[in-house]
């Protein structure tokens, strides 16, 4: 247990280095960007490293080096292990563009009462698993069947449908459950006025226990556990809970991330699949914790939220039924949006 | 209480940060080495542009993945023909990554002719022609090669990058690189970050832009 809040505590403690570092950046930007003599700003901006540009030209030099340590692998083995630094870096920073589930494990976590460490968990889960699907892909297709690139793309295509399908399914569902929660909310004339926010606390096994079953409607806090639940707790921390959790992970860990696949297939182009299998779940890793990072910071968003509206006599109930009524708007938002094309994910490559 | 705003300042920070990930730019995934020729009518029309693309290690070993041949290794214009005819059927969905300006009026291609496959030195080169919907004869052509999701890395070669095949003698080239990778990587990157802009044109920073002006 120790170790485990620990390493929350870590995770927690980079999240917020990262703000402060973005938000040092976007001073310094702002700063950089006026003129002291008055006139119109400079035409060239200087070039201060805007962090956001330093992420985009890293992993695009982590990516060129992969290819070429692949092939300096083939005759030297001591290169696998580059190869394997240099994955592991990239999956930090490649996680920072689009996909990989961020946005929607984010707002999974927000829209149930979710602690840290389970989001911790639940980034894991999905990355290991984008870079399972992208091995099994690349194997049986590369590997077994020895299909074209094109016929590959054509599965990669049907998976990453399938994959935003259940993102728009798991959000209308949250949606269902989480107006529910806000209606309900509305209604409550004189909500609980004291929800005692407790940031951490086990939402462990024993827990469980108590909540396999429905509470009542009207039953808007949970005074034994001593923090806030929704209308509907047994739901969210239940066996249902961790269910749904399962859900998350699968939805958004469907999809393999196209990097991952070129990787795969060069390297078994090389004779060295092996290499490129360990390649990709190093980079797994590497994302979840970039991923992970970004949960911790949304669930950490929500306890300051929690906090400040408790503070608010009379609207904290309605106030944090509808951030998670948001959130779980978001995630139906995020799932619709990347099936109709309207939120551009990573291109898959088939050309 | 009083530090509430300061908290509040914080939430939206961290809010800001969950969507900005989301609008975090893609890296490139490709990169293509590029020859491009303007095609001149013996009237001093314009007619299409020639490319000759050449892919990067990885991808030109993606590309080939499960494709026969009779010799490993060795892939002729023949066995790369359907590979071919994949590749400009697909590009047609990125407007074949060329956009074309006479006089400041955008124009249109027609499918690409004369397409094949070369595979030399681990690397593939895709060449094909694109004819304009209309040949053009403007005072300024503007001709821009990018990927606007800059998922592809369009670089220029460095040598003869650009011809101009029958061009009237009087008409005059200029060509302008993309700004420094990571500089423009940079500026362009905050921009879409802080103001949340769309995916539209985040590649134009990367455009290789080719002007031709004929008095």
């Amino acid at each position: 247990m120790r170790f485990k809040s620990g390493f929350a505590r870590a995770v927690a403690l980079g999240a917020a280095a990262v703000v402060v570092l973005l938000a040092l950046d976007g001073i310094a930007h702002v700063l950089m960007a006026q003129n002291p003599f008055g006139g119109p700003p400079p035409a060239a901006e200087p070039q201060i490293g805007g962090i956001v540009g330093w992420i985009l030209a890293k992993q695009s030099e982590f990516y060129r080096e992969i290819s070429t340590t692949i092939r300096a692998a083939k005759s030297d083995g001591s290169a696998v292990w580059t190869l394997l630094a240099i994955s592991f870096a990239y999956g930090i920073f490649h996680a920072a563009g689009p996909g990989h589930g961020k946005a929607v494990i984010s707002s999974y976590l927000v829209a149930n009462q979710e602690t840290a460490r389970r989001g911790i968990v639940l980034s894991f889960a999905s990355a290991l698993m984008q870079a399972l699907v992208a091995v099994v892909i690349v194997a049986i297709f590369a590997w077994l069947l020895n299909a074209t690139a094109s016929t590959m793309c054509n599965a990669e295509k049907v998976i990453e449908i399938a994959s935003y399908a259940l993102i728009a399914a798991f959000g209308a569902r949250l949606v269902w459950t989480k107006g529910g929660g806000f209606i309900r909310a509305l209604q409550v004339e004189r909500p609980a006025p004291v929800l005692a926010a407790v940031a951490h606390h086990d939402h462990g096994h024993d827990h469980e226990h108590h909540h396999d079953h429905h509470h009542d409607e009207d039953h808007v806090h949970d005074e034994h556990c001593g923090h806030s639940h929704g209308p509907v707790p047994s739901e969210l921390a239940g066996p249902g809970g961790w269910r749904r959790g399962l859900g998350a992970i699968f939805a958004v860990g469907l999809r393999p991330c196209s990097g991952a696949i070129l990787v795969l297939v060069f390297a078994l182009a090389q004779g060295l699949f092996w290499a490129g299998i360990a390649a990709t779940f190093v980079m797994g890793l590497g994302t979840a914790i970039t991923v992970a990072t970004i949960a911790v910071i949304a669930v950490s968003a929500k306890d300051v939220a929690r906090r400040l509206s408790s503070a608010s006599e009379g609207s904290g109930t309605l106030i944090m039924r509808g951030i998670e009524f948001g959130a779980a708007g978001l995630v139906l938002l995020f799932g619709a949006g990347l099936l109709f094309g309207y939120i551009a994910a990573e291109r898959v490559t088939c050309f | 209480m009083k530090i509430a705003p300061r908290r509040l300042l914080g939430l939206l920070l961290a809010g800001f940060l969950v969507a900005g990930g989301g609008v975090a730019k893609a890296h490139p995934h490709v990169w293509i080495t590029a020859i491009s020729e303007l095609l001149y009518a013996p009237d001093g029309s314009i007619t299409g542009v020639r490319h000759a693309w050449t892919f990067d290690d990885m991808f030109s070993t993606y590309a080939l993945q499960g494709i026969e041949t009779k010799q490993k290794g060795v892939y002729s214009r023949e066995e790369l023909s359907s590979l071919a005819q994949t590749n400009v059927e697909s590009l047609h969905e990125f407007a074949f990554f060329t956009f074309a300006k006479a006089d400041g009026k955008k124009e249109k291609f027609l499918e690409p002719v004369d397409y094949y496959l070369e595979y030399k030195d681990t690397a593939l080169t895709l060449h094909f022609t694109l004819p304009l919907k209309a040949p053009v004869k403007p005072k300024q052509l503007v001709l821009e090669v990018f990927d606007p999701e800059f998922f592809i890395d369009f670089k220029l070669a460095d040598k003869d990058p650009i011809k101009l095949v029958g061009a009237p003698a009087a008409c005059q080239m200029k060509f302008e690189r993309p700004n420094d990778g990571a500089a423009g990587a940079q500026k362009i990157g905050e921009q879409n970050f802080l103001s949340g802009g769309a995916n539209a044109n985040y590649g134009a920073m990367f455009a290789n832009k080719i002007t031709v002006d004929c008095p």
